[in-house]
Formats: C-alpha cells, sequence, structure tokens
C-alpha cells in the first residue's frame, strides 16, 4: 500500500478565491526519497501541510479530491492520529523544541501517545543511541547548535515510528558542514528504516544526489515528477535553478565531449569527465 | 586605494560570557562587494555590527568613512552604513509600504521632496509600487524580504551589509538579489554581504574573508580562497561543485595544477581543453 | 533564571519548596517587627549558598533594593502619622518575599515545576503553557535586541524627549516584535500538532518528579516552623 495518495486535490486557504493546490495527483511509496522544489509560493508547505493534517484540521478551506496517507483519508482522521504515520520537521529548530533536555523532548511525542512508561524509556534510549545523542540526553536543546537541534528535532519526531517523513527546508539556517550532516541522516534513516522521505529545498546543488524522485511545483500545481537525472533536464528545471555539475552536462551535451551520464555530484562529474577523456576526445 | 572601513584588532565579548571577536582585522575597500563566511557562531554578524556603530570595539578601533565609531554616535553612522538583517520580520515598523520605506528618510531628516522622490525609485526598482499603500504584513515572504532591502537602500547608505540574504531564497529571487548587487556596485555603494552559500559567493563577490571563532582564517579572491581545500574545511564550508570537481579532476592528473581551480562551467570546460569549439 | 545545578536545593521536589516558601510567605506577613523581618531575608543567605546561587540571589536582591525604596516612601508618606516602623515594616516584608520567591526560581526549572502541577491535577496543556513560556522567555530578549538593532540602524531614536514620543517610539519598536511572536506561536503550535500533541486527555508522565525521603524531611522541617510562627503569634509571644 502506498503511503500517499492523491488524487485530483485541490485546497483553497479560507477566504482566498485563488487556489494553492490545483489538481494534485502524487502516490508515494515506501522508501522513496522525494525532493520537492518550485519557486517561493508554489504550494510546497501547503502541499507538505496536507501530507500530515493539518490542513484541513488546523488551517482551515475547502479541501476537494481524494486525500489518504497510510490508507486514512486525511479529511477524516484528526491530527494526532496522521502523527503516528508521518513526521514533520520545520525549518526552525526553536520553534519544535519546548522541554528542559533532549531526553524529555525526545519523550515528549510518546507521553502525548499514552505509551506506558517503559516503553517510552526503551524508546528513548534506542533513539539517543541511533542519533547519537546520549551524551547530550540532560542538556538543554536550544542550547545547542542549529545542526544539533535539528537532529533532535529529527529523532523526537522519528521516535514515533512514521512511515513518512517530511522536512521542510531543515537546513536552511544551517552552515553547508551541518546541513550535509542532516542529508546524510535522512539518507541512513531511509535505508535502515525503509521509510519514505519528503524534503522540501531550495537548494539542488545539496540535495539532488539523494533524491530518487525530483517533484518540481508551480503556482499549486505539479509541472514535474519522475527521477531527477530526467527532470532536472526538463525546461521546468529553468525555474529552479540547476547545479552546476548539470549546466556542464547541459554544455557538453550534443558536441563530441558529451557525458554520457547526467552528474549529480562533482564526484559523478569528476568521473564522467575522465571518461571522456579516456575516449581520446579532449586533449 | 580607498578603505572605506578599517578595522584594527578588534576584540568584543558578549556580556555573560563568549569572546565573539579575538583580533580582528580587516580593511574594506571602496566600492568592493564583500563576503564574509563562516559558520554559525563565528563572528560573522558580531563583526559587521561594528560598522554602523551599534557595537562598540572593547579593544582595538573601527574606522568607517573616516569616523572612529568609539566617538561617532549609531545615528551618524547609521546614515552611511546601511544594514539589512536576515529577518525581515524583525525591520518592519511602518503602516504601508510606503511608510515603511521612508522610515529611515524621515529619521535622518531628509526634505520632504527628497523622500519623495527616493521613496518613488525604490518602490518601482523592487517592484513594490502596487503594495505602496498595504500594509507590511500583507506581503509574501519574498516579498517583505525586498521590502526590507529597499527600506534600507531608500535612504542610500554608502555602505550596504546584508546579513545572509540568500538564506530561504529560491532560485529567480538569488537571481535577483545577484542584480542588485551589481546595480548596487554601479552606484559606487561597496557592499558586504554575510553568507553560508558558497555558489554564490564565489559567482557574485569580489573578495571573500573566511572567520571562525572570532578570527580570520583567510581572505582573497574567491576563487582563490575557496580553492583552498585546508582553510575550507576549518571553516566548515563546503567548495563550490565546480571547484571540487576541478580538485578531483587535478588530482587524478586530468587537468593540470594550478593554485586556483576554475569555478564556472565554461572555466571548467575550458581549463579540460574542451573550450574551443564550445 | 534558572540555571541546570545538582545541589541539594535543585534536587528537591519543587512541592517541598513549596513548603519553604509558605513557611515565608506566612510569616513575613505575620511578623510586623521589621527586624525580624530582615533576619527572615538573611536566613535566605544560606539557602542561597547551598544552591551554589548567592551572586544571583544577591544581584536580584541589588534589583530590588530601588523597590523597597519606593514602597517605604510611600508608605511613610501616605500614612497619617509618620509611622517609620510601618514603612519599613511594609519594604521589609516586601523583600522578604521577593527574596524566599528568588531562591524558589532558582533552584527548579519550569519543567519540574509543570511536572508538579501535572502530578498534582493540573492539565497537560496548563502546565505546557508554563513551561513554554519560561522557556522562551530568553528567545523573546534575544528577538527584542535583534529588533532594537534594526530599528536603531535605521537611524531612529530609542532617547526621544517627552513621555508620549517615548511611548510612541516603543510602540513602532514593539509592532514587529509582536507580530514576530505571534507567527512564532502558530509555528510552535504546528509542530505540536506534529508530535501528537491532543492525542489522549492523559498524557504518560516520562519524567517524574518524586518526593524522596530528603523531601519529606525538608518538607516537614518548613511545615513545624510554619506551625511554630503561627503559634507564637496567635499566643501574643511574637511581634
Amino acid at each position: 500500500m502506498p503511503i500517499v495518495e492523491l488524487r485530483n486535490l485541490y485546497f483553497s486557504y479560507e477566504g482566498s478565491a485563488k487556489p494553492a493546490l490545483k489538481n494534485i495527483n502524487l502516490v508515494v511509496d515506501r522508501g522513496e526519497f522525494i525532493v520537492l522544489t518550485g519557486p517561493s509560493g508554489c504550494g510546497k508547505s501547503t502541499l507538505c501541510r496536507v501530507l500530515n493534517g493539518l490542513i484541513p484540521h488546523f488551517y482551515r478551506g475547502r479541501l476537494s479530491g481524494q486525500a489518504l496517507v497510510a490508507g486514512l483519508d486525511v479529511k477524516e482522521t484528526p491530527t494526532y492520529i496522521l502523527a503516528r504515520h508521518v513526521g514533520m520537521v520545520f525549518q526552525n529548530p526553536e520553534n519544535q523544541l519546548f522541554l528542559s533536555t533532549v531526553e524529555r523532548e525526545l519523550a515528549f511525542g510518546l507521553e502525548n501517545l499514552g505509551l506506558p512508561e517503559e516503553d517510552i524509556e526503551q524508546r528513548v534510549k534506542q533513539a539517543l543511541d541511533y542519533f547519537g545523542l546520549a551524551d547530550l540526553k540532560d542538556r538543554p536543546p536550544y542550547l545547542l547548535s542549529g545542526g544539533q537541534q535539528q537532529k533532535v528535532a529529527i529523532a523526537a519526531v522519528m521516535i514515533m515510528e512514521p512511515e513518512l517523513l517530511i522536512l521542510d527546508e531543515p537546513t536552511a539556517n544551517l552552515d553547508p558542514v551541518s546541513a550535509e550532516e542532516i542529508l546524510e541522516l535522512l539518507e541512513k534513516l531511509r535505508k535502515e528504516k525503509n521509510i519514505s522521505v519528503l524534503l522540501v529545498e531550495h537548494r539542488l546543488e545539496l540535495v539532488l544526489r539523494y533524491a530518487t524522485r525530483l517533484l518540481i511545483m508551480r503556482e499549486g500545481e505539479i509541472i514535474a515528477d519522475g527521477p531527477p537525472e530526467r527532470v532536472i533536464l526538463t525546461e521546468h528545471a529553468n525555474i529552479v535553478g540547476i547545479p552546476p555539475v548539470v549546466e556542464v552536462y547541459k554544455i557538453l551535451s550534443g558536441t563530441k565531449y558529451a557525458l554520457k551520464d547526467i552528474p549529480l555530484t562533482p564526484s559523478d562529474l569528476t568521473n564522467e569527465i575522465e571518461a571522456v577523456v579516456k575516449r581520446g576526445v579532449g586533449h | 586605494m580607498e578603505w572605506v572601513i578599517e578595522a584594527e584588532d578588534v576584540y568584543y565579548e558578549y556580556e555573560g560570557g563568549g569572546l565573539a571577536l579575538d583580533g580582528v582585522t580587516l580593511r574594506v575597500a571602496k566600492g568592493e562587494i564583500l563576503a564574509i563566511m563562516g559558520e554559525n557562531g563565528a563572528g560573522k554578524t558580531t563583526l559587521v555590527k561594528h560598522f554602523n556603530g551599534l557595537l562598540k570595539p572593547q579593544r582595538g578601533r573601527v574606522v568607517v568613512l573616516g569616523m572612529d565609531t568609539r566617538h561617532t554616535p549609531v545615528s551618524v553612522l547609521a546614515r552611511h552604513v546601511g544594514i539589512v538583517f536576515q529577518n525581515p520580520d524583525f525591520q518592519l515598523f511602518a503602516e504601508t509600504v510606503e511608510d515603511e520605506i521612508k522610515f529611515a528618510l524621515r529619521n535622518f531628516g531628509f526634505p520632504e521632496d527628497v523622500i519623495e522622490k527616493r521613496a518613488k525609485w525604490a518602490l518601482k526598482i523592487f517592484g513594490l509600487e502596487k503594495y505602496r499603500e498595504r500594509s507590511p504584513y500583507a506581503l509574501s515572504i519574498g516579498e517583505r524580504k525586498r521590502l526590507s532591502i529597499a527600506a534600507v537602500l531608500s535612504y542610500d547608505p554608502d555602505i550596504v551589509i546584508l546579513d545572509e540574504p540568500t538564506s530561504g531564497q529560491d532560485f529567480l529571487q538569488k537571481e535577483r538579489l545577484a542584480e542588485l548587487l551589481y546595480l548596487m556596485k554601479q552606484q559606487g555603494k561597496t557592499v558586504i554581504i554575510v553568507t553560508h552559500d558558497v555558489e554564490f559567493a564565489v559567482r557574485r563577490s569580489d573578495r571573500i574573508v573566511v572567520m571562525k571563532a572570532g578570527k580570520i582564517l583567510g581572505e582573497g579572491p574567491p576563487k582563490k580562497v575557496l580553492s583552498d581545500v585546508r582553510l575550507i574545511k576549518e571553516a566548515r564550508l563546503k567548495p563550490p561543485q565546480i571547484i571540487e570537481t576541478a580538485h578531483s579532476l587535478t588530482s587524478k592528473g586530468v587537468i593540470v595544477s594550478k593554485d586556483i581551480y576554475p569555478a564556472t562551467p565554461y572555466e571548467l570546460i575550458r581549463a579540460l581543453g574542451l573550450g574551443e569549439d564550445i | 533564571m534558572y540555571l541546570p545545578k545538582k545541589t541539594y536545593l535543585h534536587r528537591l521536589d519543587p512541592r517541598s519548596k513549596a513548603f519553604m516558601l509558605a513557611f515565608y510567605s506566612v510569616a513575613s506577613i505575620l511578623i510586623l517587627n521589621p527586624l525580624l523581618l530582615v533576619l527572615l531575608v538573611i536566613s535566605n543567605i544560606p539557602l542561597a549558598i547551598v544552591a551554589k546561587s548567592l551572586g544571583r540571589w544577591v544581584k536580584t536582591m541589588k534589583s530590588i533594593v530601588f523597590f523597597a525604596v519606593l514602597i517605604f516612601a510611600l508608605n511613610l508618606l501616605t500614612s497619617v502619622t509618620w509611622n517609620v516602623e510601618y514603612a519599613l515594616t511594609m519594604a521589609a516584608r516586601f523583600v522578604a518575599l521577593t527574596s524566599a520567591f528568588s531562591i524558589f526560581f532558582l533552584t527548579t526549572t519550569p519543567e519540574d515545576l509543570a511536572l508538579a502541577l501535572e502530578a498534582g491535577g493540573v492539565s497537560r496543556e496548563y502546565s505546557l503553557m508554563i513551561t513554554m513560556s519560561l522557556r522562551f522567555v530568553p528567545t523573546l530578549a534575544r528577538d527584542l535586541q535583534i529588533v532594537t538593532d534594526a530599528y536603531i540602524s535605521r537611524g531612529a531614536k530609542l532617547d526621544a524627549k517627552g513621555l508620549l514620543n517615548k511611548i510612541k517610539a516603543y510602540t513602532t519598536l514593539l509592532t514587529p516584535l509582536i507580530v514576530f511572536e505571534v507567527r512564532r506561536s502558530l509555528m510552535v503550535a504546528e509542530a505540536l500538532e506534529a508530535r501528537a500533541f491532543g492525542a489522549t486527555e492523559k498524557p504518560t508522565l516520562y519524567k517524574k518528579v518524586k518526593m524522596t525521603g530528603k523531601d519529606y524531611a525538608f518538607s516537614l522541617l518548613w511545615l513545624i516552623l510554619l506551625i511554630i510562627v503561627i503559634v507564637l503569634k496567635v499566643t501574643g509571644v511574637l511581634y
């Protein structure tokens, strides 16, 4: 069963004539790593909020069409039930960390779900170990570095064992090294826990290497959906910025130095260029 | 060479501990676009707050356009040095977009006719004319960001400082920002951007200064600085994609080793000797 | 206000410390002799030392000196007869109460307080409100600084002449801050929803505050002192 099934989905915020989501059709299976991008205001955040039920339960409006998450109808299912299947991590860690120690922060979601103490204790211990947070367990989350905070935020959500993890520009405020650590963590989670990851991000040069699928939105609609290597070459990608390594591919394509495969990372590009040079073309 | 900002051995420690600046010496030339880079907590924002007098050095001194910041009030320095902070929502003080743009102009005591003229210019250049009567909070986040920049440029400071201007911005917004930087440079302004964004910095700045733990680790032309592997690693930055590729190709002998790596796709292609017919 | 430390007082359940507060509160009200009230305040010093928070306690005391003097002056000026002793009592009472509350808050996390309340039957919503308000205080202070920096950087002045201008300046300054913090509360609410807040009526309390032997002993001590004070007052021995 797919984790997400959206069909002919339309949504307008209350009091707004213009639809924020138009004719959305989206099926997500387990284990996918989807990068969702598009210009500011295209509806990325709105779409995410449908997936965990904030729309329509927290944000009022007209939602029509089919929206199933983990087989549950979003329109009929309260957010606290959907929270067991969909975890959401937001851009600013400050606004997601409320308690005075990392340990309590991790336990919070499970406390809310009413799990028995022993279960909570076990899961908290596991999470502390898995995420490398054991040393920080008594520290106040708001005194940690940005990267550590996002790790705690992810752990606090993953501890509820959702099948889908949504992250809305989680690395926007992080320095490049911390950002990469978070992305590596997401990839690890996807592989080891077989969850689906939906990552909203502008900086494709950072995230495309992890994506199994690239979605581009514009003005409420999904205008491109497919493997990143294919989608990044379509005309739709021009509005979202093409990573420099892909630009090299594009410039060389059609010439005698054309690269064989589309590089998504510097290391890909290095290999591709090496191959071209070895073929005897170039000097 | 005309130096518009000269910081000499500046020390600054925040109350409650935390040495933010540990002996920073830096000179900023007139008309240059300078990028200050480094991880969070390196002291970048603390440093730029010394340039309009918000913070005064506890040791050392900062001279801006000939004025020693320790002996010049902020209101005088701010007239020449505009800072656009990272979060636009913390910088919207007026009830309408037009008033927001006029806010600083009025504070600095410009004559009414000049205020009208400059407000009109700013609204136009930033595409905010249709919102002039609206509340700043009715705008989208991208528009609010534009407004926060417009509100500073409207009073025409000689030096403009932008704190993390590309953070959270989409591709088109970053392109527009690049055009804006170019426009400011054309006007003879000196621009300082504080940023993590190596791709943006390598293409759009004239010089990069790298900071860590309150000290300057290195500075120089963008490509040179971002090609310095050891420096980049120490500063917790990542090299731009093309530079990283060039570095690998050099270590594999595909490119002849140079100090300064190609930083754009075309430069890479040329460095490979593939460029003649492309 | 609270700083994590591992002292005896920090480790006590907030309910025990509440007994201590009860003693000081009742004692400050019942005792009229200003000298005795000052003694009450001085008795807080060893407590502050045990809590390794003497410096911060002193700082708090220093910051209320102005208000204490104000209370003294107001009471003196508004009394029918020139009653110095009464005014001194009022001022000393204020200082004694502040001092005791200060010790309490210096040694209790907002969360322990909230947990104690929850254990006592208060719903999670309210206890969370307390925890979060206190948790966001430093954040708000920092944001206020950012807004002030932006305000000054646009040439606006904070030292305007005249009360009306001052009010105008501060309103202009505070508006963006308030709007942002309201928006922030929305984002916090979203995050709470994502962590299944409200899923059950009675959430599990993973971390509990427990009353240990030390707690019962501590509580008993202050309870006894409290009873003694009341008895002494009622029998007219205490003034």
